[in-house]
């Protein structure tokens, strides 16, 4: 039973050091956007500037979608009834419009970044 | 929905067209049989169809950035492909009457990884709205005309570098590829950003007021040179170093053939 434990030392001191680092690497705030009938709703989302954030995308159509932005130098295919993880920024405080590729005419939004302390929540 | 399915498709098929017409001209050129572009299409159509078929799953792995990480796999891939291509074509071109195998191997895999990537893509769109069908005629109509015009492109590039003095077209070859394969390493590079395996501090300039991306001018130099309004650092020294490696490879094949001992592959 010890010849397991010292065994496996190394592996629960990585496994220690892994739980201490998370919380850091992991420290990229989430914002939740969903799509419902070829729209995003919120159709805004205030972010804070310079820090990168992690965006969670829900397609709640039964149809794909390609969330992009030339403004944010973004672009990722959402197929129907799933989620997409996108990384954004960090930005300078300024608006970021995106739009859904294949619905380009109702799926739009904007992105705002701001200094203001209340955007972070 | 008509209009949107042209630009959707003919963004994706350009790409690939663009790649295609250059390396069809150059076989042509070098007097190598063009059979490696059929075959690298029919494997690159089988790879879209099984890429599309398991994009989902496949945008799960990796925490949920599984999508970033194949398709920056698919560019970076194709890349690598171009860098002994480029030493080939270069030093092919030079060399007449000795054809080795290696070159129209080293083309179709670089279209193979291209065709999978962009074919999935145009799949993924036109096989998700076939079911709801009033957009079918629209969606099916438009990808066509999008897929026609983007092969007319290819077409038209094939038969302007084919038209060109042997000499004239090393060097248009030599150009575009290092495009090519630039903007290739550079939406690797936008990719892995985005599913935060790169870590960047931002944009080092910001173009867009200029000349925006989403402009017709934007849009056509985001196709050709990979053009992108607010690059972070890392993306332009990406962009640069790749270009560097593959004008490497070109002047190399060059040179090899010029000192005399270029004979083996």
């Amino acid at each position: 039973m010890t010849k397991l434990l010292r065994g496996k030392t190394p592996l629960l001191v990585g496994a220690l050091c892994c739980l201490l680092v998370m919380p850091a690497v992991a420290a990229a705030p989430e914002f939740e956007i969903e799509i419902r009938n070829h729209l995003f709703q919120p159709d805004t989302l205030v972010i804070p500037a310079n820090t990168k954030i992690k965006l969670i995308v829900y397609n709640r159509d039964s149809t794909p979608e390609e969330f992009e932005s030339f403004e944010l130098n973004r672009e990722k295919v959402i197929l129907g009834g799933r989620k997409a993880i996108i990384f954004i920024g960090p930005l300078a405080p300024g608006e970021y419009p995106f739009f859904g590729e294949f619905n380009p005419q109702t799926a739009l939004g904007t992105i705002i970044a701001t200094d203001e302390t209340d955007a972070a929540e | 929905m008509l209009l949107n399915s042209v630009v959707i498709v003919l963004r994706e098929v350009l790409e690939a067209a663009l790649l295609i017409s250059v390396f069809m001209a150059t076989s042509r050129n070098l007097g190598l049989s063009n059979r490696w572009a059929a075959i690298a299409l029919v494997l690159g159509g089988i790879g879209a169809v099984v890429y599309g078929y398991l994009l989902g799953p496949v945008s799960e792995l990796f925490d949920g950035v599984g999508q970033e990480v194949s398709n920056a796999s698919l560019q970076l891939g194709a890349f690598l492909m171009l860098v002994p291509t480029a030493f080939q074509i270069a030093r092919r071109s030079a060399l007449s009457g000795r054809h080795g195998e290696i070159l129209p191997l080293l083309m179709a895999a670089t279209v193979l990884l291209a065709v999978t990537r962009e074919g999935a893509e145009i799949l993924v769109y036109v096989s998700g709205f076939w079911e709801v069908s009033d957009f079918l005629s629209a969606v099916g109509v438009g990808s066509l005309i999008g897929a026609g015009i983007g092969l007319s492109v290819g077409v038209l590039v094939y038969f302007l570098l084919v038209a060109l003095p042997s000499k004239r077209a090393l060097a248009a070859y030599g150009v575009l590829l290092l495009l090519i394969a630039a903007g290739m390493a550079l939406q690797a590079t936008a990719l892995l950003i985005q599913a935060d395996w790169i870590t960047v501090s931002g944009a080092i300039w910001n173009t867009s007021a200029i000349l925006p991306e989403d402009s017709l001018l934007g849009q056509l130099l985001y196709a050709f040179i990979g053009y992108e309004a607010s690059p972070s650092a890392t993306e332009v020294i990406v962009y640069v170093s790749s270009m560097a490696v593959v004008a490497v490879a070109f002047v190399a094949g060059r040179s090899r053939v010029g000192s005399g001992d270029g004979d083996t592959a």
